[in-house]
């Protein structure tokens, strides 16, 4: 069975304080689907480091503020 | 629900489906003969006939639904979910097909080598359904 990543994010977080940015709007910005931003979001996929790059870069923020390492 | 883990969840219940027809037909065969059957090119014909109609009207009706998620191409999580459920799905054909080999030099019987074949594909492509559906809901 799929192992959830230890990997956390704030992507909701920062999604919603951008002026209630929609889940498709974030995801057309990315490149991917929806189904996958609302992934992410969920903490059932770590995006890749591109991805991640583009996320952070959407925010103005570094990729540090957004994902963060939950593991041993 | 997504459109793709919609599809996987058609395909996986028209496969079910059918492979329970097809495994019906063979096993009626066999009980009236007292024989595994020769393979039957009408029963493969009708069941591979059926399937594709059957995907083909599903799939409109959820591309209906959901134009959008239906035209959205693949993304790199799409990628790893099918590229994950797909080697599983190659592990459990292999195994079929180790089975029907071995079956074959022990047994010399080609028509049950056939049905165990075409059983191990049909399973296989249930397997890569229902783990692509697993990884989309579960995560990947």
């Amino acid at each position: 069975m799929a192992k959830r990543p230890p990997i956390t994010n704030r992507v909701k977080e920062l999604r919603e304080a951008k002026d209630q940015m929609s889940q498709s709007a974030l995801a057309k910005e990315i490149g991917v689907t929806r189904q996958t931003v609302i992934a992410i979001e969920q903490g059932k996929y770590s995006p890749s480091l591109e991805s991640a790059f583009r996320i952070a870069r959407i925010f103005g923020v570094g990729i540090e503020d957004v994902f963060g390492w939950d593991g041993d | 629900m997504g459109f793709r883990e919609l599809s996987a969840g058609i395909m996986a219940s028209l496969l079910t489906l059918l492979g329970l027809y097809y495994l019906n037909a063979v096993v009626s065969a066999a009980q009236t003969l007292d024989a595994v059957p020769a393979p039957s090119v009408p029963l493969i014909a009708v069941t591979t006939a059926l399937l594709v109609v059957g995907a083909i009207i599903a799939h409109t009706v959820v591309a209906a639904v959901s134009p959008d998620d239906a035209n959205a191409p693949e993304d790199e999580r799409d990628r790893l979910v099918l590229w994950r459920a797909g080697n599983i799905s190659g592990l459990v054909l292999g195994a079929g097909v180790f089975a029907g080999l071995w079956h074959f030099v022990f047994k010399s019987d080609g028509n049950l080598f056939f049905h165990i074949l075409v059983g191990s594909l049909i399973v296989a492509q249930i397997t890569e359904y229902v783990c692509q559906i697993i990884f989309y809901r579960r995560g990947v």
